[in-house]
């Protein structure tokens, strides 16, 4: 038996080699959902709030402020939209693979892509705290010689994020798609054997795929999902912090 | 090799791909942001200035009704004093009016005792001149008697009055 696990089909082709894949597809899909919800959620707002969409669209404002916030103080509260935006894509990506469908998590270039962000927003407060300067003297410390692995190491800060996220949703994807062909397996070997139509049945509908996957779908695509969107956030916000901290 | 049909390797980098996850995320920061973030907010910030406008509302409401509580016991003082003034001066007036009653009237009765005096005087005088008279006259009568003739009542008359004025000095 083969097991073949790929990375997302290539729906659409452009010129200048521009490729449309399921990762774009499904992430616009996931954003037209959420972007639907938010309108859905704000329209008709009162001062009084007589509807249960309203003290819901309340409640998400409020956490989301009060965690960026809390994380990273009231003089990056102008963060919480992008918080609240990367958190929601990152897990309504996750949350695809629910449905059948690609999660654009699992494609690489998407969490290189949110990472190059983080990256770049480090950076740049790096650059405001300490001035162009200070960041090439930080770089050298404690001595000159140590400058090169510096330089790695402010680059593998985003990569490591990039591929944190990236290998655990590919994780989830492979062992899933690894537990659909052993059971499968097993099933014809336990009920191959049977003679005349039971036997072609049994391969055609292996009836041990029915359990098991359910559970590890519910810890790769809930419960892992979560966590690892959570854990870009809190990174990101951590990271910006911590750059825009004055030594 | 990048064919529409085909797949992509598990483990591929594409530059394109990597800007629209970028491109795809700061869309989305900007559509939560005009959705959810915006119209939440500025309901909040509604809703905070209508509860501040409800307190000042009632501080003002309070302070008002201060006001008008003080301005209506400074009415109420005013207007028992004054009461209590207007009651001082119609005492005052009857006082005054009862004691100028009280005064003319004993006016009055000094004024009339007084006429009854002089009614009484001017009696008593009539009724000497009348006596005086009919003395005179009894007078002439008895000495017409006495003298048996007639006493010119005119041409005597004086000597009359004379004897009878000193009878009457002598009475």
């Amino acid at each position: 038996m083969e097991i073949e696990v790929t990375g997302a089909k290539i729906l659409f082709e452009l010129p200048f080699g521009i490729t449309i894949t399921e990762t774009q597809v499904n992430m616009w899909i996931v954003m037209a959902v959420i972007a639907g919800l938010c309108i859905w959620l704000t329209h008709d707002l009162k001062v009084k709030p007589t509807s249960k969409r309203q003290i819901v669209a309340e409640f998400l404002v409020k956490t989301a402020q009060n965690f960026v916030e809390g994380n990273m103080g009231k003089r990056f509260a102008f963060f919480t939209p992008y918080i609240a935006a990367l958190f929601s894509l990152a897990l309504g990506c996750c949350f695809v693979s629910l449905l059948g469908m690609y999660p654009p998590t699992s494609d690489l270039n998407t969490t290189l892509g949110w990472a190059a962000i983080t990256f770049v927003l480090i950076t740049f407060y790096k650059f405001k705290t300490n001035g162009l300067g200070g960041y090439l003297k930080g770089l050298t410390e404690p001595i000159f010689i140590m400058a090169p692995m510096n330089v790695i190491g402010e680059f593998s800060t985003p990569i490591s994020m990039a591929f944190r996220m990236f290998g655990n949703v590919v994780s989830g994807s492979i062992i899933s798609a690894l537990v659909y062909a052993a059971l499968a397996s097993a099933n014809s070997a336990l009920f191959g054997w049977l003679p005349g139509f039971l036997g072609e049945w049994a391969n055609n509908y292996p009836i041990l795929q029915l359990g098991l996957p359910a559970v590890l779908s519910l810890y790769f695509d809930i419960f892992s999902s979560v966590l690892q969107s959570f854990i870009f956030c809190m990174l990101t916000m951590l990271y910006i912090k911590s750059a825009a901290e004055v030594e | 090799m990048l064919m529409a049909g085909t797949s992509l390797e598990i483990l591929s980098i594409n530059v394109w791909h990597v800007l629209m996850a970028i491109g795809n995320l700061l869309i989305l920061v900007l559509i939560l942001k005009k959705f959810l973030f915006k119209p939440v907010q500025n309901i909040l910030k509604q809703r905070e200035e209508e509860v501040g406008k409800i307190y000042s509302d009632a501080d003002e409401a309070l302070s008002k009704a201060n006001e008008d509580k003080a301005l209506y016991e400074q009415k109420l003082m005013d207007a028992k004093s004054e009461a209590d003034s207007l009651i001082k001066l119609a005492s005052e007036q009857a006082k005054r009016e009862s004691g100028d009653i009280v005064s003319a009237a004993r006016k009055e009765a000094e004024r009339r005792l007084k006429n009854a005096d002089d009614d009484i005087e001017l009696a008593k005088k009539k009724a000497a001149e009348d006596m005086m008279d009919s003395i005179s006259d009894m007078v002439i009568d008895l000495a017409e008697k006495v003298v048996e003739k007639e006493i010119d009542k005119d041409s005597h008359s004086a000597l009359i009055d004379d004897a009878i004025n000193r009878l009457g000095d002598s009475l």
